[in-house]
């Protein structure tokens, strides 16, 4: 229980990291910063409109301080501001339409990746030098290293634009209604496979070695050896010895990598045109509607720590000696 | 340097070395291996891979090959210079912490985990964003001081362990300052685990540098791999069939960052020997699971 209360004073403080980010990079720019925030606006929003956007952002007659608070405080009751681009609406209704979009892609992508590549990472360890093992290895290579850009214009290029077998864009066919029918269902299941299979190709390799390192580490411990003097069957000591407890470190390094997971998949988003945060983002940048680019960081930061904190609940499940502490 | 020596003996290190050189040397030697100029219109927009144009032209006529060679440059500047500064900053704050203990690791230690946590690519777009038309040299120092964490972590930890070791004790007793100790008795021992954050920062600032650029970000008066993956998906160069403009960049980023990879997963091997697979290892299971059947 303690270690899951300094966690969340931990996270507290990080997501405060972020604010305060935020509340600074406007001030320290060269420049009047209100000018910066707000001025892809033009002279479109009425002076009342601009009025209630600064004082979400702490733009106040104020010492810095006071600013501080008043911007800690929008933040804290969820007032992330307005879009400019889009003006009347609310960063936070804008941003938690696509947030929809890319936790279910994020999830289902990393769910299927550390599976396979968990999998993939046992009998890599189990079969070392083998041809697999080389295999496990050449695909976690490729994954740590080929940019989600890359892979996903490939992906592309080759199943959207070359085979033709799945669409280039949108999370389902814009002609359909949106809603709990088959058809509005096998849309977006169908437009949503080369964003998924992009995900996936670059997140098994990294889940797979992880894994497979971390059994090898463990081969050589001496229960792994009292299991095979018992007679154990190979099988069971893989499973029931190595890869339970080899599993532990790699749940720790799924925590780390959800930060990387979350970015790939901005970029595929990008790439696919598919409306999630990614993409909202990317439309934000060639706009430069600061409130959107900021807001999207504070989520982000969120996305990530709550995440993080499933991460640490389940860790407290696989490792006993943590429950006791 | 037996890590080098090592190296050398390692195939995935040999043929990731072997590549990472040709891109070096053809970014060196860029202007004599090309008569066009990268910025300026040598030719019909969109014309396809021929003899006269290797790699084909892109929507503005200019000679893809030709980009995509004094490209390499700015991408392996970037790379290495970010690389590096993120690799000093990281090695240095992780051996401080690591050794002198107390509420200096507790400070470190503390703003290290939290720059873990808050996420990379959202942090640097949005600096990059008020920063406006980030220039090579500008992503290059945002990726340095925004991504050393790692790093910190990374050589903290191993530090711990050294600390505890008999020559680093002895050192202190013969009163040797601390500085001097972190310095020559601390770091020689961490190289293989530098070498690493190095190479691996590397990449980093590479994916980095072209994710930026691609996202409108860059400078587009640049020449570099990211700011071509950027004209041409502007140009919808996949949609109009010109995919030469959009995978020339492409693979090239592939293969740099497959080649530093490679070399990467090499020194881990090396580092640590029980990850080897194949040689000596395969001889040793072999002999001390003989008749046991596979493993």
């Amino acid at each position: 229980m303690a270690f899951l209360l300094r966690r969340l004073a931990f996270y507290l403080a990080a997501f405060l990291a972020a604010a305060t980010i935020n509340f600074f990079l406007p001030r320290i720019m060269p420049g009047d910063p209100i000018q910066i925030m707000f001025a892809s606006a033009g002279s479109e929003l009425s002076l009342e409109n601009l009025n209630a956007l600064k004082l979400t952002f702490g733009f106040i007659d104020a010492p810095l301080h006071e600013q501080y608070f008043s911007y800690l405080k929008s933040v804290f009751t969820g007032d992330l501001g307005r879009s400019i681009k889009y003006f009347p609406l609310p960063v936070t209704e804008l941003l938690g339409r696509a947030l929809v979009w890319t936790l279910g892609l994020v999830g289902i992508a990393t769910l299927l990746s550390f599976t396979l590549g968990t999998f993939m990472g046992v009998m890599a360890a189990w079969r070392r030098g083998t041809r697999f093992d080389s295999i496990v290895s050449l695909s976690a290579i490729f994954s740590s290293s080929v940019p989600a850009v890359v892979i996903s214009l490939i992906v592309l290029f080759v199943f959207g634009y070359t085979l033709r077998w799945f669409p280039n864009g949108y999370a389902a066919d814009p002609m359909l209604d949106p809603g709990f029918t088959w058809d509005y269902i096998r849309s977006v299941l169908y437009h949503g496979t080369l964003p998924l299979l992009t995900l996936v190709i670059a997140l098994s390799g990294g889940f797979a070695v992880t894994m497979r390192n971390n059994m090898i580490n463990l081969l050589g411990e001496d229960y792994i050896v009292m299991g095979r003097a018992k007679g154990l069957s190979d099988k069971n000591v893989m499973l029931w010895y190595a890869a339970r407890n080899a599993l532990l470190p790699t749940v720790s390094s799924l925590a780390i990598a959800i930060g990387t997971i979350l970015s790939g998949s901005l970029i595929i988003e990008v790439v696919f045109n598919y409306p999630g945060l990614g993409n909202t983002l990317y439309q934000a940048i060639l706009a430069r509607d600061y409130p959107v680019i900021q807001g999207q960081l504070l989520i982000m930061t969120a996305a990530m720590l709550v995440s993080n904190f499933v991460v640490d609940l389940s860790y407290v499940l696989l490792d006993p000696r943590l429950k006791k502490a | 340097m037996p890590l080098i020596r090592q190296l050398l003996h390692n195939k995935k290190a040999l043929v990731g070395l072997t590549i990472l050189t040709l891109i070096v040397l053809i970014a060196i030697f860029a202007p004599l291996l090309t008569e066009y100029s990268p910025v300026r219109r040598v030719g019909r927009p969109h014309q396809p891979p021929s003899w006269e144009h290797w790699l084909g032209t892109t929507r503005l006529g200019h000679d893809v090959f030709s980009r995509l060679i004094h490209g390499a440059r700015v991408s392996l500047a970037v790379g290495f210079g970010a690389g590096l500064l993120i690799t000093v900053i990281g090695t240095i704050l992780g051996i401080i912490a690591g050794y002198k203990g107390g509420w200096i690791d507790e400070v470190i230690n503390f703003f290290t985990n939290m720059v873990l946590v808050i996420p990379n690519l959202p942090l640097l777009l949005v600096l990059a964003a008020f920063i406006g038309q980030a220039s090579p040299l500008v992503i290059a120092i945002i990726l340095g001081l925004t991504s050393w964490a790692w790093g910190v972590r990374v050589t903290r930890s191993e530090t711990l362990s050294i600390r505890q070791r008999d020559y680093v004790k002895s050192a202190e007793m013969l009163g040797e300052p601390s500085w001097r100790i972190m310095a020559f008795e601390i770091f020689p021992n961490l190289i293989s685990i530098v070498g690493i954050n190095f190479i691996g920062s590397v990449i980093f600032a590479v994916i980095a540098e072209a994710t930026l650029e691609f996202l409108g970000l860059g400078d587009p008066n640049t020449v570099s791999w990211g700011i071509m993956l950027y004209n041409a998906q502007n140009a919808s160069a996949l949609s109009v069939g010109a995919w030469w403009d959009l995978l020339s960049p492409c693979l090239a980023l592939a293969l740099l960052g497959l080649s530093l990879a490679l070399i990467n997963f090499a020194i881990d091997e090396i580092a640590n020997p029980r990850l080897r697979t194949g040689g000596m290892l395969n001889r040793w299971t072999r002999l001390v699971h003989a008749g046991e059947g596979k493993l």
